[in-house]
């Protein structure tokens, strides 16, 4: 009860704090969001289950894809389209996992890197269907009984989902799956031993956490009202890799603390050094690899605190 | 003493609405994949801002630039579109990636904001939402190809080769010039794609040499890769005579692709012979010591139709300003002689589609116009 109350006042809080923003200060927090989400999953699926993807962000862009095509192409309506997505989303990822169970390491970061780059190119030569190079636009999220959610009544929308995604997630880190993920990570042969079924565990987390991305990018279709290929481009691939490792590989507050870092870096950085802002990003970057390999919440950990009250 | 007090504040308060300034924003990309253009367009606007502001401003007021840099990503760029509209700018100009300034219009739609893109070349970007606050005044990616398929059918030709690389732009290029060439009769004998980051044309130029073609279509946006084609094409001293995209007319190959130059045909939108052209370039070089090349005319355009939509509309009132912009007509630095960007019956892509030009390399340098428009 109490944690569920918990909850309730975090999302209360979170999403209050977009009624007092202004539209540019709004609209940073609602992709921010966007990308705590993205990096929390993400961290589940590299961190936690050690396994080198570089598809989750096109799974975002899928699930943008799917919902927007699903809904003004074929005319669903918006739960089925929702589920729609859901589905195409599951079914990329299983077709993507159950070969790439074989692989790993190296492998599989190449085999999802083909996927995310052969996700581009169909979006520029989807014609009609996905809009080509420029994209769909000229669309806006359908009324919810009668209601039109917009501006910071949105960005509550997204609050839920960050709450939804990392709820869901901690639960898992502290379940069986969560502890037979790791142990697939740190030492596949004894997991296996311990009777972890190796290849299903890498292919369940490998669905689910591209399952969550699909769902960001859903939330994210309404945000611009506008999706074209650019924005799910590979750079955020490595973008989100890095967010995860600065913060902290395999901990929720690393993932955390990382996509905030990152995402926030070039605003705060370009009005006062302009475009030097992505030469302090490979410092950054290569000053934590080196001296805190554990990312940032590494820092935290070394931080010496009072001991707790018996 | 109350009389004083009183003039003092009204002559304070009216020296600082005088001094109150006109905001105009420009979303730029400083880091990402469209800085080659973005950047000299952005020298281009900042010159003709620093142009007005001497001859005594807009309204009697000065212009403001406030510079965002979206760094190359559409949906960064639709959050400084938010930022600029907070600040109170009354007309934005959009000089990065076409699908950033896409993401910006829902935007200004929203915020009833004046927007416009002086350089984007992408043919949807007005018709696939119907934004009346925007405009776009670059020439249209179809202008590009029709007006060089229309110089090649001025030299009777019967059977081409088209060569390109396999960027995604690259790639669409090939495919409009392939289908505009076949609708004219002209037979494309060989078809080559150079892959990024190859280190050689040759086999590429040796199979496009086997075909015999009259001549030879690039269509290629990779400046290392056209390089490579090019330099096979002199070492292997072939003579047939290359038509180029657009992409060729980037001042960037006049240093990167030295000695190969000599001859080529590319389409552009500037016309060294136009007197406002000539006039501009002296301006330029005396403000700046340095020779604008024909992408900072594009900036320097889109902030003088800003400004005189602002004159026309008589105040900053955004609605008005949209109302003066969209009967805009006026003659620029860009396109043919005696070209002007109109807007006529609620259309809102401005360049006429007869206003590009063909252009050819005199040595190293980029030469005179040796056809004009698409007839």
């Amino acid at each position: 009860m109490r944690s569920a109350l918990g909850w309730v006042a975090a999302a209360v809080l979170l999403s209050a704090v977009a009624f007092f923003l202004s539209g540019y200060y709004n609209d940073v927090y609602r992709k921010l969001l966007l990308w705590i989400a993205l990096a929390l999953s993400y961290n589940f699926l590299f961190g936690i289950s050690g396994q080198v993807a570089f598809s989750h962000f096109a799974f975002y862009g899928i699930g943008a894809y799917a919902v927007v095509i699903f809904l003004f192409q074929l005319g669903m309506p918006l739960p089925l389209a929702i589920l729609a997505g859901v589905l195409v989303c599951s079914a990329i990822a299983l077709i993507v996992a159950i070969p790439s169970t074989r692989l790993e390491g190296f492998y599989l970061a190449l085999a999802t890197l083909a996927l995310a780059q052969l996700f581009i190119v169909v979006l520029n030569e989807g014609g009609a269907v996905t809009g080509g190079t420029g994209g769909l636009v000229n669309y806006r999220l359908p009324a919810i009984f009668g209601v039109y959610i917009t501006g910071p009544w949105y960005t509550a929308v997204i609050v839920i989902l960050v709450l939804g995604t990392y709820a869901l997630l901690r639960h898992l880190d502290r379940s069986w799956f969560g502890r037979a993920c790791r142990a697939v990570r740190d030492n596949p042969e004894a997991a296996a031993a311990m009777g972890v079924n190796v290849a299903r565990t890498k292919v369940i987390a490998f669905t689910l956490t591209s399952v969550l991305a699909g769902i960001a990018g859903m939330v994210y279709a309404f945000v611009d009202n506008t999706v074209n290929p650019p924005i799910f481009g590979l750079e955020n691939a490595f973008l989100l890799l890095f967010m995860v490792i600065i913060g902290g590989s395999g901990r929720h507050a690393g993932a955390i603390v990382g996509a905030v870092l990152l995402y926030l870096l070039p605003f705060v950085l370009s009005p006062l050094i302009g475009h030097h802002h992505a030469l302090v990003f490979g410092a950054l970057m290569v000053v934590v690899i080196l001296l805190q390999p554990r990312g940032l919440i590494g820092l935290y950990d070394r931080y010496p605190r009072g001991q707790k009250a018996h | 003493m109350r009389k004083w007090l009183a003039a003092l504040l009204a002559a304070v308060s009216a020296s600082v609405v005088a001094q109150e300034t006109i905001k105009i924003g420009v979303i730029t990309d400083k880091v990402g994949p469209a800085k080659p253009y973005s950047e000299p367009t952005l020298e281009g606007i900042q010159f003709g801002a620093n142009e007005i502001n001497a001859a005594g401003g807009v309204l009697g007021r000065k212009i403001e630039l406030l510079i965002e840099d979206d760094q190359g990503r559409p949906d960064i760029s639709a959050a400084m579109a938010r930022k600029l509209v907070d600040a109170g700018a009354v007309f934005i100009l959009s000089i990065t990636l076409t699908p950033a300034t896409q993401q910006q219009q829902n935007v200004t739609l929203e915020a009833k904001t004046p927007q416009m893109t002086p350089m984007n070349s992408g043919d949807t970007l007005t018709t696939q939402l119907q934004n009346p606050y925007f405009w776009q005044t670059g020439p249209l990616g179809s202008i590009q190809i029709a007006t060089l398929l229309s110089h090649a059918r001025s030299k009777q030709l019967k059977r081409v080769a088209l060569i390109t690389d396999n960027s995604d732009l690259g790639q669409l290029l090939a495919k409009f010039f392939r289908a505009g060439l076949e609708k004219s009769g002209i037979q494309v004998v060989a078809e080559e794609v150079v892959p990024r980051g190859a280190t050689t044309a040759e086999p590429q130029m040796q199979k496009v040499r086997a075909a015999n073609p009259e001549a030879m279509f690039m269509a290629g946006v990779l400046t290392p890769e056209n390089v490579l084609i090019l330099r096979a094409y002199r070492q292997m001293a072939l003579k047939f005579p290359i038509h180029s995209s657009y992409n060729l007319s980037v001042p960037q190959y006049m240093s990167v692709a030295k000695g190969l130059l000599n001859g080529i045909t590319f389409v552009d939108a500037y016309d060294p012979e136009k007197p406002e052209v000539k006039k501009f370039e002296a301006d330029y070089r005396k403000a700046t010591g340095k020779l604008p090349y024909n992408i900072h005319g594009y900036g320097y355009d889109g902030i003088k139709m800003v400004a005189e939509a602002i004159k026309r509309a008589g105040s900053t009132d955004k609605e008005k300003i949209r109302a003066a912009m969209q009967s805009l007509e006026f003659s620029g630095v860009m396109g043919a002689k005696g070209m002007k960007y109109v807007f006529p019956d609620g259309k809102r892509a401005g360049f006429d589609p007869n206003g590009m030009v063909v252009r050819v390399y005199e040595g190293d340098k980029q030469g005179r116009v040796v056809h004009v428009g698409q007839k």
